[in-house]
């Protein structure tokens, strides 16, 4: 029984991440039994799991030991699913959100929410098991080609917190588009999103997807995105980092299946005191698959990224070819960019290349083309573009290309002014 | 006030400490095409340089007038803005940036009352690959990546022919070309000037004169202009040597050494 006291008190403290708040969420969206039972083991773990250790290969150089989890509040459930037209409900395409897919859909959630992303695999996947808020589920049966791309926009309040989940399943054959937006207005205070995408491409199948993170400037956003590849399968990726005040992205590409393939592209540009973390895995685990992998980021100003990525081929998987590649251009002086490849091969009849640059802007190309009549600002917009040129060149959506020019162009152009704690 | 397009005067310039110019005199008129020739180290690049403003060539004394304005404090994009134009002697590889795209950004900068579309600059950019015969080609690739000596100098004077200068200095333009490239890159020249062009060609060699005729002849020896003339003075040089001409100014034994030895057996 709760005191009088303590009930007032509740009225006016708006709930933190607790496990009564897990309780509540529950309860709001009037989940079965088993969900509630998942989501607390979920936060069990969560208040039993130490924050990752910087010393470990996969956090080095991000230093979250000191995260304070208080400063957010529970997450207000929202749903965002994209509309299917008739034609493809007919043919048996389904996009639920987590609340409609835990009652209509029971099955395919059950077999497909966290199968790729365990929630125990660090302590942001088991908050996010615990606070799952804004969950889509989407399955597209053999076959199927869905031409148009599927988009779906998260959202988060100035000091809130949201948990979008994002489970794609398509079936052998079957063609998806599927773009992530992560946005949000700039709040004064601190707001955290804890993100999990999981992929699967069954044989035959092509996937590609498209995360776009332009949170507002207070945003600490942790991802966790892993694609499966079975026979014959395509995923391609994009990772794209604008905004936020932390963003730290695990991307991982499992190749299960013989004859798979994995494009992976990332886009960063980090400003003021942006910090971005990339991890990235290129998992070869079997005969005659292919990865090809390109980061490419900007910096300015006193912002931060890492950049650390792992080839694993294993023992089996002959016929691999891998291919990773990290760029890096640095505006200023006082910004720093780290990269860090990793090779790991158990098999012996394999071909992987990995390199890393992290350069400098050269003042010799900003003063040819200021020779030519051209403001500096300009030239080094010219020189970034051409920078980013290659990767951009290979984004198929041409929606997506032209607003991400347009970033690049802002915040070369942009002073941020706004600081902001991390 | 005089007509001058270019006026430097007493002009001295240090790089990482050193001085490199010790009081260069020098006055251009609107129509006229004039000859820097000097041996390797007198300081004929730095003057170009200087001239479009690069960063890290420090003016210690001296003015330089551009159609009656002091230019010093300029950047280098407001020079250009002005009509200045520099052929570089090793035209900078930009990766990832057109040369297309380069130049239309270059040309709407520089002719801010005149913006042209793509498609627009896209006609006028074929007007100066023609009158240059230029591969059209050239122009959807990277700047000066990839491109051979000859094309990056091509490269150059199409950006000229582009941007219409007023003043154009071509920091030996001639280096590193074949003959064949030489008459084509010197036939662009001349195709651009004009009664309202000052062109300065800076040269080692007398070879790139006998294809663009200069109306003057001057010779920088250890930062200063030893010497003034015409056309014959190239020739002079081109028998005689740098050394000879030292002497007769009255450099020192130090200079002449430092010419000695920049030029080797050349002398």
């Amino acid at each position: 029984m709760r005191n009088f006291l303590e009930q007032v008190k509740d009225q006016f403290t708006a709930d933190k991440l607790t496990r009564e708040s897990v309780v509540k969420l529950s309860d709001q969206l009037d989940e079965p039994g088993w969900l509630v039972e998942r989501r607390l083991g979920a936060f069990d773990l969560f208040d039993k799991l130490d924050l990752p250790d910087p010393k470990g290969e996969e956090w080095r150089y991000t230093d979250v030991r000191r995260f304070d989890f208080d400063r957010f509040e529970a997450p207000v459930p929202t749903s965002s699913t994209p509309a299917l037209t008739d034609d493809l409900v007919a043919k048996g395409v389904v996009v639920a959100d987590f609340n409609s897919a835990a009652r209509q859909h029971q099955d395919l959630l059950r077999e497909h929410f966290f199968t790729e992303v365990p929630v125990d695999e660090h302590k942001f996947t088991a908050l996010h098991g615990a606070f799952l808020s804004d969950g889509i589920l989407l399955y597209v049966p053999p076959g199927v080609e869905i031409d148009v791309p599927l988009e779906v926009w998260r959202n988060v309040e100035g000091g809130g917190s949201t948990f979008p989940h994002t489970t794609v399943v398509v079936d052998e054959q079957a063609v998806v588009t599927f773009v992530d937006r992560f946005k949000s207005d700039d709040y004064a205070a601190a707001s955290l999103c804890a993100s999990v995408v999981e992929i699967e491409a069954r044989r035959g199948a092509t996937v590609n997807y498209i995360s776009l993170q332009e949170w507002g400037r207070n945003v600490h956003h942790f991802q966790t995105q892993r694609f499966t590849g079975y026979r014959d399968s395509t995923v391609r990726s994009l990772a794209v980092n604008l905004g936020s005040a932390f963003s730290r992205a695990q991307v991982e590409s499992v190749l299960k299946g013989e004859g798979s393939f994995s494009e992976m592209l990332g886009l960063y540009f980090a400003d003021s005191n942006q910090h971005f973390a990339q991890r990235t895995l290129q998992s070869h685990d079997a005969e005659h698959t292919t990865s090809d992998l390109l980061y490419k980021g900007a910096l300015k100003e006193r912002s931060r990224s890492e950049y650390s990525g792992l080839i694993k081929v294993s023992k089996g998987a002959q016929g691999t070819d891998a291919y990773q590649a990290n760029r890096n251009i640095v505006l200023s002086e006082d910004a720093v960019a780290r990269s860090i490849p990793q090779l790991e091969i158990e098999a012996n009849e394999v071909r992987c290349t990995h390199g890393a640059t992290v350069a400098p802007v050269e003042e010799e190309h900003i003063f040819y083309l200021m020779s030519r009549g051209i403001d500096r600002v300009t030239a080094q917009k010219l020189v970034v573009f051409g920078f980013f040129g290659d990767v951009l060149d290979r984004i198929r959506l041409g929606n997506v290309r032209d607003e991400l020019a347009q970033a690049i162009a802002l915040k070369v152009e942009g002073e941020q002014s706004l600081e902001v704690a991390s | 006030m005089t007509d001058a397009m270019l006026q430097i005067e007493d002009l001295h310039v240090e790089v990482e400490g050193r001085e490199i110019l010790r009081g260069v005199n020098l006055t251009i008129n609107k129509g006229e095409i004039h000859a820097i020739m000097g041996p390797n180290g007198s300081g004929k690049s730095t003057l170009a340089y200087v001239l479009t403003g690069r960063p890290g060539y420090e003016v210690t004394q001296g003015r330089v007038l551009y159609q009656g304005d002091d230019i010093l404090d300029l950047a280098p994009d407001e020079r250009a803005k002005k009509g200045i134009f520099l052929a570089f002697q090793y035209p900078t590889e930009v990766p990832g940036v057109s040369v297309v795209n380069f130049l239309r950004t270059a040309y709407n900068a520089v002719h801010p009352d005149e913006q042209k579309s793509a498609m627009a600059f896209r006609m006028y950019l074929q007007e100066k690959i023609d009158l240059l015969e230029i591969p059209t080609e050239l122009v959807d690739r990277y700047v000066n990546q990839g491109f051979s000596g000859g094309e990056k100098k091509r490269n150059e004077i199409l950006q000229m022919a582009v941007l219409g200068p007023q003043l154009a200095v071509m920091d030996e333009t001639d280096s590193g070309l074949d003959i064949d490239a030489l008459k084509h890159v010197s036939a662009g020249v001349n195709k651009l000037a004009g009664p309202d062009v000052g062109i300065v060609l800076i040269t080692h060699y007398q070879r790139l004169l006998n294809y663009i005729r200069p109306h003057y002849v001057h010779v920088l020896m250890a930062g200063r202009i030893v010497k003034s003339g015409g056309f014959e003075l190239a020739e002079r040089l081109e028998a005689e040597g740098y050394a000879g001409i030292g002497k007769e100014m009255g450099l020192s034994e130090e200079d002449l050494a430092e010419v000695q030895d920049k030029e080797g057996a050349k002398v």
